[in-house]
Order: C-alpha cells, then sequence, then structure tokens
C-alpha cells in the first residue's frame, strides 16, 4: 500500500517545467549494438510527467542513433495484473518500472537481466543503499536500476499535541518516547495513530526482519514492539481503524484530525496546504521515529527482463533514465529524491530557502544518505495481509503478541516457499 | 432457397469463439491448475489432491464459508420480500410516481465504488451515523471495525442496492397477474392481506424463486462490499472475509498462489451450481402443484 500511496502522490505533483537537453553521459551498457526498437513501461507518470518522460526519451534517440523507445505508460490500478500477466506470457516490455518487491519475485523466478553480471561499472553511479534493494539477498546480483527514492518526515498536529498537555516543540524521536506521548494523547480522548505498524516499522524498531532465509521479526524486540503497541491500542491510542487501516486510509484519518501523527513525504506538505488548510496551520514535521538512527527509504527502480530481444539497448536505456542528470531534473518536478550517489550534492537538495517545502526536501535529502530500505525484498502483499491480520489479533486480545507474531512469521516462511 | 449446413455455425461463430477463449478454456485451465502448486510466475507441479486437503485443513477457508454462508442467508429473506413490496407501491399509477421507482433503482447503477466510499463515510466510526448516535447521547459504534457488524454492514448494503434490481424484476410479473382474479376475491370479501398472500403470491412464486436463485449466488459470490467497507482487509484480523474474497487474495499478485486458488474456485462453483440445482428442482416441484 505504501508503494501505491507514493506513486499516487507522485503522479499528482503538478509538473512546474519540462524539457531536456539531448546530451548525456550515458554508456552503452551489455553486450551488443545499441540499436533497435524497445519498449519503456512506467508505472502512472501520464500525464503529470508526460512531456519529462517523452525528454528522457527524445535525448536516448538522439544520442543513440538507430534506437526507437516507446512508452508505455500503466494507470497505478492494475499494474500489478498487468505485469503479472505478462510475465506469466513471458512478453515483458525491455524496460520495466519496478520496486524492488515486484522485481523480487521476477528475478527469483529467472526473469530479469543481472546487472552485476551485464553491467559491472553501473554500480558504483548509484547510492550502495539503493543498489543494495535490488538484490537478492544472500543470493547475489542485482536486478533493477535504481531510480527515485523518497523517504518521508514525520508529520504531527500541533494544537492536538497543546491540546494533551505536550509541548508541540517536544515531538518523539523513538518508540519509547512514541508510548510515552501516545498514552498522554489517549487521556485526552486524541489517538496518536492511525494503523498499527507495518514490517517497515519493525525494522525501524531495531527488530531483525529475515536472517538465513528465514522472517525472524517474532524475536523478543518484535514482541517487545508489539506489546507496546497493545498498551497504546488498549489506551485508546489507535484509532478502531487502525486494525484493518492501510497507509492511504492512515493518511486521510491524519488529514481530517483524527488522529496527531502520521509518517508523510515531501509531498504530502503541498496536500497539506491545499486540502487540510486548517492542519496545515497547525502543522509540525520532525525526522522519523527510529530506535536506529537510519530512516525508512521507499523507491523504485527499473529491470531490464531476459526476454528482451533488444538486451543490449534496452540496460542502455535503463542506465540512461535513471543516470544523475535525468533524475535531478525528474526530482525537481516531484516530490521525490536521486538515488545516484552524485544527484544528491545539487544544491537543490541541499540549500534551503525558508519555505516549508524546501526544510523538508533538505532534511528528507539528508536522511536518504543513511536510509534503509527496511522491507525485506521477499516481504509480499500476502504477508503483508498476514501480518496485519495477526497485529489485528494481537491488538483485540484475541492472541498473545507472541503468538500473534509466531504465527504471523510462521504464515510468512511459509509462503516463501 | 437452398440451406447449407454450415450456415447456422457462421452465424454462431463469433459468439462461439469468445465463449471458448475467455469461458470455457479458462475453465479447463483452471481445474488443471487446481491439482498443481502453480504460482503467477510458473506453471508449477502436478500435486494431486493436496489443495483440497491443505482446504479442508485451512482454517481460514471454513471462516470465509461461514462467512459467505451467512451472508446470503442474511440478504435473501429481504431481498426476496422488500423489493415485492417497494413493487406493489410503485405499481400504482399516481403522479409523482417515475420518481420513486427512478429513486429505488438509482443505487443499482450507481458504480460500486463510489457506493462503497458513501457507506464507508457513512458508517466510519467518526462517520455520519455514529456522529448522529453520540449527538443523541449513545457511544460509537464499530460498524466497520467489528467483525460481525462489518458483514451486517456489507449485508445493508448489498439489499440496498438490489432493492431497485428486483423491484424491477417484479413489476414486469406483478403487471401478468390478472386483474380479474383481484376483483373476484374482493367481491367475494377478501381484503388486502388476503388478497396480497391468496391472489398476488401465489401468481409470482416463479419470480420469488427466481429473485431467491439469483440473490443467493450474488449473496455468496460476495467481494465488492466487504472490500470496499473494511479497505481490502476482510475486516480485523481479516475475520469478515468471504470466499471471494480468500480467493482473491491467495492467488493475487506474483507471489500468488495459483493452484490453491483455483482449487478454491473449484469448491465455489461446486456450491453455487448445487444452489441453482436446488432452486431449479424448488421450481419443478412448484410448477406441477
Amino acid at each position: 500500500m505504501k508503494r501505491r500511496t507514493f506513486l499516487a502522490g507522485l503522479a499528482a505533483v503538478p509538473v512546474a517545467g519540462c524539457g531536456l537537453s539531448g546530451t548525456s553521459n550515458t554508456a552503452a551498457g551489455g553486450n551488443g549494438q545499441v540499436t533497435g526498437e524497445i519498449t519503456f513501461q512506467t508505472w502512472s507518470l501520464k500525464p503529470k510527467y508526460t512531456d519529462y518522460v517523452n525528454g528522457v526519451v527524445d535525448a536516448f534517440q538522439k544520442q543513440h542513433q538507430g534506437t526507437s523507445v516507446k512508452w508505455v505508460d500503466q494507470p497505478a490500478d492494475g499494474y500489478l495484473a498487468k505485469v503479472m500477466a505478462d510475465a506469466s506470457a513471458g512478453s515483458l516490455p525491455d524496460v520495466i518500472n519496478v520496486p524492488p518487491d515486484l522485481s523480487f519475485p521476477l528475478a527469483k523466478a529467472g526473469q530479469l537481466v543481472n546487472l552485476d553480471e551485464s553491467l559491472r561499472d553501473a554500480k558504483a553511479e548509484y547510492l550502495q543503499n539503493a543498489w543494495q534493494a535490488f538484490e537478492i539477498p544472500g543470493k547475489g546480483g542485482c536486478y533493477g536500476f535504481p531510480w527515485y527514492l523518497n523517504t518521508g518526515p514525520i508529520f504531527y498536529n500541533k494544537a492536538l499535541f497543546s491540546q494533551a498537555g505536550l509541548d508541540p516543540d517536544k515531538p518523539p524521536t523513538n518508540f519509547k518516547e512514541l508510548e510515552e506521548q501516545a498514552l498522554k494523547l489517549a487521556a485526552k480522548k486524541i489517538a496518536i495513530l492511525g494503523q498499527t505498524p507495518s514490517i517497515a516499522d519493525f525494522g525501524l524498531y531495531g527488530v531483525k526482519l529475515f536472517e538465513n532465509d528465514k522472517f525472524t521479526f517474532n524475536e523478543p524486540k518484535g514482541v517487545e514492539f508489539v506489546e507496546s503497541y497493545k498498551r497504546m491500542y488498549d489506551a485508546g491510542a489507535l484509532i478502531p481503524e487502525a486494525l484493518t487501516q492501510n497507509y492511504t486510509g492512515a493518511g486521510a484519518k491524519f488529514m481530517a484530525q483524527q488522529t496527531a501523527l502520521n509518517p508523510g513525504s515531501a509531498y504530502d506538505l503541498g496536500k497539506f496546504k491545499t486540502d487540510a488548510p486548517s492542519l496545515y496551520a497547525n502543522i509540525g514535521i520532525t525526522t522519523p521515529i527510529t530506535n536506529t538512527g537510519s530512516a525508512n527509504m521507499f523507491l523504485h527502480g527499473v529491470s531490464v527482463p531476459k526476454s528482451s530481444k533488444n538486451q543490449a539497448t534496452a540496460l542502455a536505456f535503463g542506465r540512461f533514465v535513471t543516470n544523475a542528470e535525468n533524475q535531478v531534473k525528474f526530482a525537481k518536478l516531484a516530490s521525490i529524491f536521486p538515488s545516484t550517489s552524485k544527484g544528491g550534492d545539487d544544491p537543490y537538495f541541499t540549500t534551503e530557502d525558508g519555505t516549508d517545502e524546501a526544510r523538508v526536501r533538505v532534511a528528507a535529502a539528508k536522511q536518504l544518505k543513511t536510509a534503509v530500505n527496511y522491507t525485506p525484498v521477499q516481504f509480499s502483499d500476502q504477508m503483508r495481509e498476514a501480518l496485519l491480520q495477526q497485529l489485528a489479533d494481537a491488538m483485540l486480545g484475541k492472541k498473545s503478541p507472541k503468538q500473534a507474531l509466531d504465527d504471523a512469521v510462521a504464515e510468512c516462511n511459509r509462503l516463501l516457499k | 432457397m437452398t440451406h447449407r449446413p454450415y450456415t447456422p455455425w457462421l452465424f454462431l461463430a463469433p459468439g462461439l469463439a469468445v465463449c471458448l477463449l475467455f469461458v470455457i478454456f479458462p475453465f479447463l485451465n483452471m481445474i488443471v491448475l487446481a491439482f498443481t502448486d502453480a504460482s503467477a510466475l510458473g506453471g508449477g507441479e502436478f500435486t494431486g489432491v493436496d489443495n483440497f486437503v491443505r482446504m479442508a485443513q485451512d482454517p481460514k477457508f471454513w471462516a470465509a464459508a461461514r462467512n459467505s454462508l451467512l451472508y446470503m442467508a442474511g440478504v435473501v429473506p429481504p431481498l426476496v420480500l422488500l423489493p415485492l413490496l417497494i413493487a406493489m407501491l410503485a405499481q400504482k399509477i399516481v403522479p409523482g410516481i417515475g420518481i420513486f421507482r427512478t429513486a429505488f433503482f438509482t443505487p443499482v447503477i450507481a458504480s460500486t465504488v463510489v457506493v462503497g466510499l458513501i457507506w464507508t463515510w457513512l458508517l466510519d466510526s467518526r462517520g455520519l451515523v455514529n456522529n448522529l448516535v453520540e449527538a443523541l447521547g449513545g457511544s460509537r459504534i464499530g460498524f466497520l471495525t467489528d467483525s460481525t457488524l462489518l458483514l451486517i454492514s456489507s449485508m445493508v448494503v448489498t439489499i440496498w442496492r438490489g432493492l431497485g434490481y428486483y423491484m424491477v424484476i417484479y413489476l414486469a410479473a406483478l403487471a401478468n397477474v390478472p386483474k380479474d382474479l383481484h376483483e373476484a376475491a374482493m367481491v367475494d370479501g377478501a381484503g388486502p392481506v388476503r388478497r396480497f398472500w391468496s391472489v398476488t403470491v401465489p401468481s409470482i412464486r416463479p419470480t420469488m424463486v427466481l429473485v431467491a436463485a439469483l440473490s443467493a449466488v450474488n449473496g455468496f459470490r460476495v467481494f465488492s462490499e466487504i472490500y470496499l467497507l473494511s479497505g481490502g482487509s476482510g475486516g480485523p484480523g481479516g475475520a469478515s472475509t468471504t470466499l471471494v474474497m480468500l480467493i482473491q487474495s491467495v492467488g493475487r499478485g506474483l507471489t500468488g498462489e495459483v493452484g490453491y486458488a483455483s482449487a478454491l474456485s473449484i469448491v465455489l462453483f461446486v456450491i453455487l451450481l448445487g444452489l441453482l440445482l436446488v432452486t431449479l428442482k424448488l421450481n419443478r416441484r412448484e410448477d406441477r402443484l
């Protein structure tokens, strides 16, 4: 769900400008001639970024005479179904926009090109944490060029914090403080959160998620984390819908000022300004709640299927789309960040201009240098659902936190096979 | 005129081709897949009846089957009776009746997603209904956060959506009830209630059976209402998941267990086929009486 929101957000950001120069420093990738026709499939970038993508395509074609890139954009709804149908039929497009959790099953099924083998020098061009996100843990190999990244600040409602007698300038920075402040808010009948923890939240808490080819988030620290949430839930610090809530739903509750705190992204700030001005007037922005010191990171990438009849061109294009120059231009149009090692040095991501937007952007860019994609690539949608259901049972007292986590881990490990 | 034996086949060919390609072939494929451990990305290996054995031991399957049955039992009686009563009122030719007929039919043509969103806003813990309950001094009710109430709330939406559709079916049936029967009953001193039970109901009984069959099948196959009201989660802990939701949940995505989802689909098909056969048999018996 987080993935979808991230993209929906991206698609909704207005295009401030467009047009790209026809120059690039991208080298051709893989073996063989960079020529001929390829298809590039993106996820919900039309119509907001039509000009940008067309500009990238034109620049590539100009740089590599004799190539032709056909751009196909798929709407966010049904994207997974489309990829699934194409993958089953062995007819995936030559270059495909996928996040790590979607690239993993394709890579596992042997359908994607291993970039570590085909383009050995590419790795250095990207942030190491972003590159690692497209690796199969323990087995090596990278199966996607990291593309755009995002990380969230935490938004909180200063008015609700003040109402509960809390200092609106001292929001929680770790999970211990989160519980303390949540219980104080709950005493005033104010809920702090709109959802139960995701697998990434377990990572932020410091729980070991995956080791030796198995999920391990039922370790004592994981149980301690769920027990903390159970105390908050019992006190009324989570809204009732938290047990079934997904990320978008929790965001809507925060916008309606029914919850006091919510993780978000730079894009959300603009949304608050236009859609919830009374919230915007009281909005507090702080760093992510983490016990590890590292924020969570969301990312997208582009992969090249082995079935591509024009692999050399597909690899060259994938590398071109995700090079520093193109990523920085894209990031300036949308509230996202480049995944290249040099992209983040652009003054746009390092200099504040006094606006809230710039403050969030600079803070997020800084955060990204150490951010981790906590969600294991093996963690599928079915596993997310299993965790949500078991956590709901734990919150309702149908199961102990230990039992609920044991059951969730058992189901996730079964689904791994 | 010369009769060419292949002419009828030429007319039938486009329809048959579509049917073969999009109905028969997928159906046969599903039967094959049900005996494999296929995933979305692989053909899978033959596993015999493993999927069915797993199903028998899967508490999620039994909970989903129970929810689907409860759902069916909850929506069929209201959907057989309420549209009939509304049709009898809407049948009267009085000024402005068109507005009422349209109002009752509007939910049928409304988008399911829009309907789901409207009802979510109404029944949310901070929604219109709960605000009203609180204003009247009550405490908030977990229409969407309690697994039983979520099922009941979804049934209400299904009934609300179905009223107009079945009303139209009843309107057509009521128009065929001979007026002289009603007139004769009136002459014999029968009041409106007696005429309803002794004239209207026997005359439209086949339609009632049809409505019962259609609403039972739709009730057992319910998906959209619960999916939308629960935000796709099937309620807290997935406790309100129905059989179709379970199939979707098991089979979706690149990591979906297509083999197991196919086995679940076969069981759903067999149950629905059984329901229709029972209805057909009941209808025939009624005809003979």
